[in-house]
């Protein structure tokens, strides 16, 4: 069993290292975030080099999170598509394993390179002598736990849809996006307008917020952490009530998609 | 080692979903120790037979049966069993030595370096071994099939068109290796549209025409299913008798056949005239002869499973 896990593991690790559209998509992002850091070289005083170096790390942790999003879809849409895993289900290896295999390397990669990014911002916080703050520590584990919900979201709808019909779901289907329409027909009908039509799809944009995967599931709490990067003692708990959503998030949709998966034709 | 009853297999298709009868009442029984060749038409069901033993299909209805067991996917049946699909679908962004490696690995087996190099040596792949698959030609990706395919011991082995693609030596090769791998006691279910190949390899046909078993037989009754004439060589200088069709002069030296109701006619014949008679049998005919009778001629087969 853990042999097998080790094998699929490293294969999928081959797959991310070799993958051309991850990697321009990296270099991409990359060559954006390096002309947005090219002010700080000019800067002069220790603020507003903080603030600076603040806003590349909100950057490449949004940045992350999309990263994350895109491992989980390709490493799944990209085997199905080129029909290989038929040479893996053929041999005793059931989809179970090769999917907990390729939802770990999504994770893997995820969390190095989270682990990356907060080193680097670390070690240039240092070098310019740029105040070290908890925030740092809380956005990159915050990041870390949200980005394995995105891994697992990504995964089930790449095993149900087409790559790109996923990401549109994705992009739309999400509750920060029903958050924001259900507090607009909130807004209305207690402004006065409380026809029907109005009620019923505030409710509908209710019950799709509550049901639909959330990125930050306590991000409403956690907001003042992300502006500012202090952190006080009650903020931590909320950490650990993202990791709980993440991992019932994670196992349903890893429940959906190797049911989904053991129902396709590998042919 | 194989069952298979009554196995229907419907996909829907195309923008109105129209249902395709990939196999329609398919039954067939592969023994244990058979090399069972799949022959029929491009569309007839071989492969989707082949995909419901494999597990990687589950059919619309029917019973299917390997070593006992319904195959599904990732089944630990498949410790003894190894595939070799029609097209080279594997992961392409590995290389040579480690898709082999990594196929390898899935058989729950640790697999020494060496193995790895001696497979990949038997098959002349070594000196590219750090290819990538997608940079590959077909005959050499259809060679890490092979390589896969023959790293372990298998009790079972399937092969979707086998020597597609590949060069004249090597199918030669991989036709040795397979008759060594089949007299070592594994059994060998093979589709191939290279009849003379399964003439040389198998030893039990079934043909398969829109999606149903019509013929299902040891070769050797396949290839005298037509038991209509005989062959025949005398040594005749002058007149021959009428009924002697096909007739080839070779020197004094007659060849032809003879319908089977003439054949003590003919005996008759030969001894009052005092002819030698070098050759009279029950005239062969070949796979492909009986393919097309079944197929085409619509030959009653003898279905003995």
């Amino acid at each position: 069993m853990a042999e097998l896990l080790k094998a699929n593991f490293l294969t999928n690790l081959t797959y991310y290292r070799r993958s051309r559209l991850l990697l321009a998509f990296m270099i991409v992002f990359l060559c954006l975030t390096g002309l947005e850091s090219l002010p700080i070289f000019f800067s002069g005083s220790g603020v507003q080099i903080f603030n600076a170096l603040h806003q590349i790390f909100s950057t490449l942790n949004e940045f992350l999170l999309v990263f994350a999003a895109g491992l989980g879809l390709f490493v799944i849409s990209s085997h199905l598509r080129s029909r290989s895993l038929k040479m893996v289900f053929t041999k005793p290896c059931p989809p179970a394993l090769w999917l907990a295999a390729a939802f770990a390397s999504a994770v893997g990669v995820s969390l190095l390179l989270n682990t990356v990014i907060l080193g680097s911002a670390l070690v240039v916080s240092l070098v310019w002598h740029v105040p070290v703050r908890a925030g740092l520590l809380f956005v990159s584990l915050d990041n870390s736990v949200a980005s394995v919900g995105l891994i697992a979201y990504l995964m089930l709808l790449a095993t149900l849809v087409h790559p790109a019909i996923a990401v549109t779901f994705a992009v739309i289907f999400n509750a920060d996006m029903f958050y924001s329409v259900y507090t607009w027909t909130l807004a209305v009908v207690r402004s006065g307008n409380s026809s029907a039509t109005m009620r019923f799809l505030n409710g509908i944009f209710h019950y799709l917020y509550l049901i639909l995967p959330m990125v930050h599931a306590v991000g409403r709490k956690t907001e003042s952490v992300y502006t500012s990067l202090r952190v006080v003692r009650g903020d931590w708990k909320y950490l650990l009530y993202s990791l709980g959503y993440v991992l019932v998030l994670s196992a349903f949709c890893y429940t959906m998609a190797l049911f989904a998966l053991q129902r396709k034709k590998h042919i | 080692m194989i069952i298979a009853e009554n196995v229907r297999m419907h996909f829907r298709r195309g923008p109105f979903r129209r249902q395709i009868h990939a196999l329609d009442d398919l039954s067939l029984e592969v023994r244990d120790g058979d090399f069972f060749a799949l022959v029929g038409q491009n569309g007839a069901g071989k492969s989707t037979a082949m995909y419901c033993f494999l597990g990687l299909v589950q059919p619309t209805s029917g019973k299917v049966e390997v070593m006992g067991r319904a195959p599904y996917l990732g089944s630990p049946l498949y410790e003894g069993v190894a595939y070799l699909p029609e097209e080279p679908h594997y992961h392409l962004y590995l290389t040579v030595e480690e898709a082999t490696r990594y196929y390898a690995s899935l058989y729950r087996k640790r697999v020494s370096d060496k193995t790895i190099h001696d497979s990949l040596e038997r098959l002349g792949l070594a000196e590219f071994k750090s290819l990538p698959l997608s940079k590959c030609s077909k005959g050499m990706k259809q060679k890490v099939g092979i390589a896969q395919c023959l790293i372990h011991e298998t009790h079972l082995l399937f092969l979707d068109e086998p020597t597609r693609g590949l060069d004249p030596l090597a199918v030669r090769d991989f036709r040795e290796t397979l008759r060594e791998i089949h007299q070592r006691g594994a059994t060998i279910v093979m589709n191939s549209h290279v009849l003379s190949e399964i003439e040389m390899l198998a030893n039990r046909v079934a043909i398969i025409d829109h999606g149903k078993v019509v013929a299902q037989d040891d070769l050797s009754n396949l290839l005298t299913l037509n038991r209509e004439l005989y062959s025949v060589a005398i040594e005749a200088n002058g007149a021959v008798p009428d009924y002697l069709a096909s007739v080839e002069r070779l020197g004094n030296l007659v060849k032809g056949s003879i319908p089977k109701e003439r054949l003590y006619d003919f005996m008759e014949y030969t001894r009052s005239c005092g002819l030698l008679v070098h050759e009279c049998s029950l005239k062969k005919i070949s796979l492909e002869d009986s393919f097309f009778n079944i197929v085409k001629g619509g030959a009653s087969p003898g279905s003995s499973a």
